[in-house]
């Protein structure tokens, strides 16, 4: 292992790739400050950027863009009470009232130290689990993978919060079906092209990655009207940064329980930032006693650190499934596999063998990214919080033309440009009806590895599909999704227990 | 009586879903690929099947009336303008090239969500589309195809 992490810490630290984790930083915190661009379009628009350089360094721009999202999203969350994403919904809860009563410093420091702590003791937890985890997973056979795809699928529907089971579900089976579409690569028959040249290959991960979630958060943010840039704040005037000791003594516990917390509620496909942040705000305000149980939801310090470490620890723990399984538990890391999949790497067991240097630089810059954000964009918040005063009619164009030239500038096929609109005009009408857009890409992202997975299972298995249940992994797996499926029953129990509120309808996987 | 936001849904992932499945019985197999327990055909009847399924559920466990979508009061306008000229971009590419088809717009997507300064309009476009072209086909080496109308395929 020792070795490995010397081959991460190599590669992490060649100059290229420690610019791509600053670069990556900055480019995230800003996607993400914007309200309604998530860390899933942040890291969508950088993959065309990441298909001319080295796997490694493409990858580790993307988790410092995913870092510099949540930790961007925190930023407006406090700043302005529009979280950039879902991750960091709860930070708005009690980061507002801290900044209403001029502790913004002091709030967005609090949740940058919290980040930084949340997200430092999961990186070290993923350096010591994936390699074990991934040494397991090595005996897996066809039969395991399929049903830990099945496994991640039914997760993030079941995680997707109230009354969103069945539509997750939906978009699910929808994402698989486009991934049916072009040539079948056991048989080599053509489906669903309908002679189409342009459908041979299959739809494009990229182009359905930028349609529904970069091309559709962006023409959304234009459709709801918001009044978001009604009063532009002054952000040179943030108050005192610095925490006392007591402040310090008060939230240590706090980071460090949600901190674990996090990074197990990330391993968990499915789960991830928004759920852990969730959940980690809940629990401390249950275990909270007396006047600092009031001042949950009025500016308290622990209902800021406990989400911010949590989300932060989820993003890293949610590599675990990604890099050791090779199945992303959510949208952000499905788009991430789709990218590493374009690179010519497999993820999943044979990559700390076969790609140890990508597997491990990962690992290593995710310390830098947590590092960078705390000493780079902690103090440069004022001055990239400005960039939020870019007028929207300025603003808007630009993504979609970000959006549009990314996907253009790998195929230089102007066809899917349109076919791009096509597919947000989709996404926009399925968004107002409230259907999630992460349970799709994922769907797409699995279709292929699921149904080669099924094939040479049943090949292997004399066509009989009785290694679902003669199989002890496969069986285990199996019942744990149903598990999973039936939970949504229990749900009430549950939040009795930790008391969650959750915001609005539902919680949205990020 | 007006449809909830789920039967809506629900209602289009059903017929979505028939037609799926109408389609993927039009898949053609290879001579013999009927004998295999899992054809090209396979895996799009069972989706076909959930789809149909779990579109029905919703149809039935969905709220009735009550949640209508309630679009009137969204910014239809803007979005549709956008969506218009994005199109017309990607017509435009190929014909006008990059520089100008992207000048175009952004020019046409600011004045679409209400910036009607020309003075804005040509400042920001046009330096921002030499830089991005610059540095599109001089540091990341890719090159840009010419427009028809100036001799380009």
């Amino acid at each position: 292992m020792l070795d490995g992490i010397l081959t991460g810490l190599q590669t992490a630290i060649m100059p290229t790739n420690l610019m791509m984790v600053v670069l990556g930083c900055f480019v995230g915190t800003f996607i993400g400050m914007l309200p309604g661009l998530g860390p899933v379009s942040a890291i969508a628009l950088m993959i065309p950027i990441t298909y001319g350089i080295d796997p490694s360094s493409g990858i580790i721009l993307m988790a410092g863009v995913y870092y510099g999202a949540i930790f961007g999203g925190s930023t407006s969350s406090i700043l302005i009470n529009a979280p950039g994403c879902s991750g960091t919904v709860v930070t708005a809860f009690d980061g507002y009232p801290m900044a209403a009563r001029g502790q913004a410093g002091k709030a967005l420091a609090l949740a940058a130290y919290s980040s930084f702590t949340g997200g430092t003791i999961s990186a070290i937890f993923l350096l010591l689990a994936a390699p074990m985890l991934a040494k397991v997973s090595l005996s897996f056979q066809s039969a395991d993978y399929f049903a830990l795809m099945v496994l991640g699928l039914s997760a993030v529907a079941a995680f997707s919060g109230k009354g969103q089971i069945l539509k997750a579900l939906i978009m699910t089976v929808f994402g698989l079906m486009l991934s049916t579409v072009g040539t079948d690569r056991a048989t080599g028959v053509e489906r669903f092209t309908f002679g189409s040249i342009d459908l041979l290959d299959g739809i494009s991960f990229l182009l359905l990655a930028m349609a529904t979630f970069a091309l559709a958060e962006a023409m959304m943010s234009v459709l709801e009207r918001t009044d978001e840039d009604a009063e532009p704040q002054d952000m040179t005037k943030l108050g005192s940064m610095k925490l006392s000791a007591e402040e310090v003594k008060e939230v240590a516990p706090t980071v460090g329980r949600s901190s674990v917390l996090g990074f197990l509620v990330g391993v968990l496909p499915g789960a991830g930032a928004t759920i852990a942040a969730f959940l980690a705000y809940g629990v401390d305000r249950n275990l909270a006693r007396g006047d600092s149980k009031d001042e949950f939801g009025n500016g308290s310090l622990r209902g800021l650190a406990a989400p911010e470490a949590a989300n932060n620890a989820a993003s890293s723990g949610s590599f675990v499934p990604l890099l050791t399984l090779g199945i992303p538990g959510s949208g952000t890391t499905a788009i991430m596999l789709g990218a590493l999949i374009s690179y010519g790497i497999q993820p999943g067991p044979r990559l700390f063998v076969d790609n140890p240097e990508v597997f491990w630089s990962v690992i290593i810059s995710m310390y830098f990214g947590n590092v960078v954000l705390l000493i780079l964009n902690l103090p440069l918040i004022p001055y990239i919080s400005r960039l939020l005063i870019i007028p929207k009619p300025i603003l808007v164009p630009m993504i979609l033309l970000f959006s549009i030239t990314g996907v253009y500038l790998v195929s230089f096929n102007s066809m899917d440009i349109l076919i791009m609109v096509g597919i947000c005009a989709l996404a926009i009408f399925l968004r107002l009806l409230t259907f999630p857009m992460a349970p799709l890409l994922l769907g797409f992202i699995l279709g292929g590895m699921m149904e080669d997975n099924l094939r040479r299972a049943l090949l292997i298995n004399d066509d009989s599909l009785s290694f679902l249940w003669q199989r002890p992994i496969t069986l285990t797996i199996m019942l744990i999704t149903v598990l999973i499926l039936i939970a949504p029953v229990f749900q009430k129990t549950i939040k009795r227990i930790f008391h969650i509120e959750s915001r609005g309808d539902s919680l949205t996987i990020d | 009586m007006t449809l909830s936001k789920e039967r809506i849904g629900a209602l289009f992932f059903l017929a979505l879903s028939i037609l799926y499945g109408y389609f993927a019985s039009g898949i053609k197999l290879y001579p013999g690929d009927e004998l295999d327990p899992m054809t090209a055909q396979t895996l799009p009847f069972v989706l076909s099947g959930l789809g149909i399924a779990f579109s029905l559920s919703l149809l039935i466990s969905g709220k009735g009336a009550g949640r209508s979508m309630g679009v009137a009061h969204l910014n239809w306008k803007p979005v549709i303008g956008l969506m218009l000229i994005s199109l017309a971009y990607g017509f435009a590419l190929d014909w006008l090239g990059f520089l100008i088809s992207t000048i175009l717009f952004l020019i046409a997507g600011f004045r679409i969500l209400g910036e009607k300064r020309v003075k804005i309009l040509l400042l920001v476009a046009v330096p921002f589309v030499f830089i991005f072209w610059f540095g599109l086909t001089q540091m990341l080496d890719i090159y840009l195809a010419p427009g028809r109308i100036f001799g380009g395929q």
